[in-house]
């Protein structure tokens, strides 16, 4: 078939938006090889230098630990709560129900600086105001969201009358979750868990108000840096991290078409 | 114990987390307006007083609206060229839509600093091509955070659009092509008019993103773009005043509502939010 | 209310992170540092302080360290006492909630004269004895009967002469001047300490510019800001304005001296330029908590000692904190003279800041500030 002009307005549109998404994100690769101090393309020359500085120092490390370990504690909550919620939901499929499944979207309603007041005023009277556990709690609720949406997705595909002959030939409710509903929605809730994940790695409104100095994540120590420092050392970071997303990405896209 | 309340224990601890640390403190913010520094509407009335609040809320909705047009006009390129063209390539080109949609709205910040500022890369070449002679400013102003917030919200516009177009059927445009319609025409009134739903869809969402958004802004803003939610930030960084930053936080609450009830007249806010891919 | 500006003390801690980087500060100091953000478990921290040793309270960071290297290290060579740091910030609620709550553990806190008023009035400091301080190794004016200036800090005029073809502004007039002098100009994105300039560029002699703020010479100031608002960008904090500088995205601005003292040595020769006419000079205080731990006496001792003129001019140097005592003024070295705040030729040119004013006017100031900024 010729192309048409439509064709070709259209395909040549698609690449050109395309490169506008793409292209600004890895500006952020040659910076980071730069031989200079100061933020720029290389000189004379591809330097390692800034990745060393990264490497060399606690305070990134230590940073990136931390938003380790809280992305994956709150993955692992939001998503065994989030599938909890889903499939009793699902099994009520009830005009409450539906209203529960409203409830549990509002934070992505709620804008940012709103929510994290709000935190802030009642983290304040728990106690919880620099705490890890405190940072945890906020995001889990920040991330539920995201696991209900994916897990209740998957449970749509699910044939009612699976879990309900399980039932018939007596299996236990727990038993049924186990053994017949899990399996069955477990694409939902990978994907909802590093929704969660990526939901509480990338979280900085939240921490900006509910740490001080005792908690320092991540895009924390990266707000703090665009904000003061000159140095490329952000580079080298947002560079690892966007390698680490094209690599997940790449490898989620395969997945899918196998 | 019947089948029901089973059912609701199931649901019960993400629910009750979610009312109890959640909706309980973001309606507290109501409370918070009208008890401090002292019981009464005072905040109120300051906030409908003052005219940098005015600036400020006409200044997000005016961002908000210019993002999400931009975001739809571009989106529905994508959308529609990659389910209609796309063949071979729609993967590469799906999985360069969800690239930056997986990367930070940190990072992305920090790279169009690195491209837009005054020595930035995209100053500097130009001055190198002989194209400019002085630094444009592109940055720390409105066209910075446009741009940034365009590249944020592009992809939340796209996969509205994109999901609904893959649900119609080319069936149409064919026979409308078969009776002689031009390409143009059959696009444009066969179509168009079946991919509404999901450009309102998109449109919705990137609206109320856009309504609240903060890093990009406060990043890229130079301070003098001050949308609604870091004008809130301000008040509390700077003069500690939970009154009137509480009382904002209502009207941009009560805001983002009314926008979501009067969306809801023609977009299926089920499939917007609710059954979000 | 509170007008100490916190932000500024912050901000010293934020200037550690960078004397680390350039070698200026040694590598245990800048695990200190590291302990004062969390990182590295504090020692002892929030224990009852021995009444052997002395702990004063400061806003972490560099200014931590600095303070226990070069008063400490003296204080300790003096009277045998181990000095510690903790840079957990004196603000006057905290300080007030640990004398009612009978557990002090802080000696002498770093703070100033808007909190130092608060405190005052809470009934929670203790007066100084000027028997062992001596009130005229101050600055006029900062040797209060609960506090005394500890150092000098002030708002200059930055510019960089490489992007100002016609020449470099002279005073708060020229940097209206967009004709003669166009480029971006950075503020603080706060009110306190920039109405100043606008009032001085309106030509009023600069012992008068408090006096012409009432509220039309508010208006009026705020009126000038609007006027050159899109050539204005704001900084938020102290190391926001010395990006602003280093990335060449401003001409000119309003910043601290502090910043300007690192950034004399980051910007290449050349390119950069501080000038305090029609600057604003702010002291520092130090306060004694009552009921402090290590007595009266040893606090009293500590800030005697810390005024003597070489540490000043020590601790100057290491941070550009600017001694308080003028007899110090005369010997920090002639090249580092220009950017010391505190040199008696700069103080000259400078408004000394009104805590009084903006106590009074900060919050309505403000409102008006940032609606001729924003938009």
């Amino acid at each position: 078939m010729p192309r048409s002009t439509l064709h070709i307005f259209f395909s040549t549109g698609c690449w050109m938006v395309l490169a506008f998404l793409v292209l600004p994100i890895l500006v952020v690769i040659p910076v980071s090889f730069t031989d200079t101090a100061f933020i720029g393309l290389p000189r004379d020359g591809l330097s390692l230098q800034h990745y060393e500085t990264f490497l060399r120092s606690p305070k990134w490390l230590q940073a990136c630990l931390t938003s380790m370990w809280i992305g994956v504690l709150v993955a692992g909550i939001s998503t065994i709560l989030g599938t909890l919620f889903c499939i009793g939901v699902w099994f009520l499929s009830d005009r409450a129900a539906t209203i529960a499944r409203w409830v549990m979207i509002v934070p992505i309603l709620v804008p940012p600086v709103v929510q994290s007041l709000g935190f802030y005023k009642f983290w304040v009277v728990l106690g919880l105001i620099d705490t890890h556990v405190g940072v945890i709690l906020a995001h889990t609720l920040l991330a539920l969201p995201y696991v209900t949406i994916s897990v209740f997705a998957a449970l749509t595909n699910l044939d009612r009358r699976i879990p309900q002959a399980a039932r018939n030939l007596g299996a236990s409710l727990p038993m049924t979750i186990l053994t017949v509903i899990m399996p069955s929605i477990r694409p939902g809730m990978i994907a909802g868990a590093l929704f969660a994940f990526t939901v509480s790695f990338d979280e900085i409104v939240g921490v900006l108000f509910l740490t001080v100095r005792r908690v320092e994540t991540l895009p924390k120590v990266i707000w703090d840096g665009i904000q003061e420092s000159i140095d490329p050392v952000i580079a080298a970071v947002a560079t690892i991290l966007v390698a680490i997303t094209l690599f997940v990405t790449v490898f989620g896209l395969r997945g899918r078409k196998i | 114990m019947s089948e029901k309340t089973r059912y609701w224990m199931l649901a019960l601890p993400a629910l009750a987390l979610m009312m109890i640390f959640y909706i309980w403190p973001v309606l507290n913010i109501f409370g918070i307006s009208l008890t401090e520094p002292e019981p009464g509407f005072g905040n109120y009335t300051r906030m409908f007083d003052s005219n940098a609040v005015k600036v400020s809320f006409v200044l997000t909705f005016r961002i908000a609206a210019i993002t999400t047009v931009f975001c739809l006009l571009l989106g529905y390129i994508v959308a529609y060229t990659i389910t209609t063209y796309g063949g071979r390539r729609a993967p590469l080109m799906l999985g360069l839509v969800l690239l930056p949609f997986w990367v930070s709205v940190l990072v992305r910040s920090f790279a169009w600093i690195v491209l837009l500022g005054r020595s930035g890369l995209v100053n500097d070449t130009m001055m190198d091509w002989g194209i400019i002679e002085t630094p444009l400013r592109l940055m720390h102003n409105e066209l910075g955070v446009l741009i940034s917030m365009v590249h944020v919200m592009l992809p939340f516009a796209i996969l509205p659009m994109l999901a609904n177009m893959r649900g119609i059927s080319q069936s149409h445009m064919m026979a409308a092509r078969g009776l002689g319609a031009s390409e143009w025409r059959a696009f444009r009134e066969v179509y168009f008019p079946q991919t509404l739903p999901g450009v309102f869809s998109g449109g919705l969402l990137v609206f109320v993103l856009s309504l609240g958004f903060f890093i990009t802004p406060a990043l890229l803003g130079g301070g003098r773009v001050m949308m609604i939610s870091e004008y809130i930030s301000y008040q509390i960084q700077e003069l500690l005043r939970w009154g009137l930053a509480t009382a904002l936080s209502s009207a941009l609450l009560v805001a983002t509502a009314l926008v979501l009830i009067v969306a809801g007249n023609f977009v299926n806010l089920r499939k917007t939010f609710l059954e979000r891919k | 209310m509170e007008t100490t500006d916190e932000q500024f003390k912050i901000d010293l801690a934020e200037i550690a992170v960078e004397k680390y980087k350039a070698g200026s500060l040694s590598r245990r100091g800048f695990l200190t540092a590291l302990g004062a953000m969390g990182l590295v478990p504090l020692l002892g921290k929030g224990a009852h302080a021995q009444a052997s040793e002395i702990v004063i309270c400061n806003w972490g960071g560099a200014a931590s360290d600095i303070l226990a290297d070069v008063l400490g290290t003296a204080y300790t060579a003096e009277t045998g006492i181990p000095l510690r740091v903790d840079g957990a910030g004196p603000s006057p609620g905290k300080v007030r909630a640990m004398v009612e709550s009978g557990a002090v553990v802080w000696d002498v806190l770093d703070s100033g004269a808007g909190s130092a008023i608060v405190m005052n009035e809470a009934g929670v400091i203790q007066p100084i004895d000027y028997d062992i301080v001596d009130a005229s190794k101050v600055l006029e004016g900062t040797a209060l009967p609960f506090a005394i200036g500890n150092y000098l800090f002030g708002y200059g005029l930055a510019t960089n002469p490489t992007m100002l073809p016609n020449g470099v502004p002279q005073n708060w007039a020229d940097v209206w001047d967009v004709e003669q002098f166009p480029g971006i100009r950075t503020f603080r994105k706060s009110v306190r300490g920039q109405l100043e300039s606008a009032v001085l560029a309106m030509g009023i002699p600069k012992e008068d510019v408090y006096d012409f703020l009432d509220e039309d010479g508010l208006r009026a100031a705020i009126a000038k800001f609007r006027e050159l608002r899109e050539n204005i960008i704001v900084w938020g904090s102290g190391s926001e304005s010395q990006n602003l500088f280093l990335q060449g995205e401003v001409a000119m601005g309003k910043i601290w001296s502090t910043r300007a003292f690192l950034l004399k040595d980051q910007m290449e020769p050349g390119t950069f330029e501080l000038s305090f006419e029609g600057g604003v000079l702010q002291p520092g205080m130090w306060a004694v908590p009552q009921k402090n731990p290590a007595g009266t006496e040893a606090a009293m001792n500590f800030i005697a000692l810390t005024q003597d003129p070489d540490l000043q001019i020590e601790w100057f140097n290491a941070i550009g904190n600017a001694p308080i005592n003028p007899e110090a003024a005369a010997k920090v070295p002639s090249e580092l003279a220009a950017w010391n705040p505190a040199d008696a030729a700069n103080v000259a040119k400078m408004v000394i800041y009104s805590d009084e004013w903006y106590g009074k006017n900060q919050v309505h100031a403000e409102e008006l500030y940032i609606d001729a900024l924003i938009g």
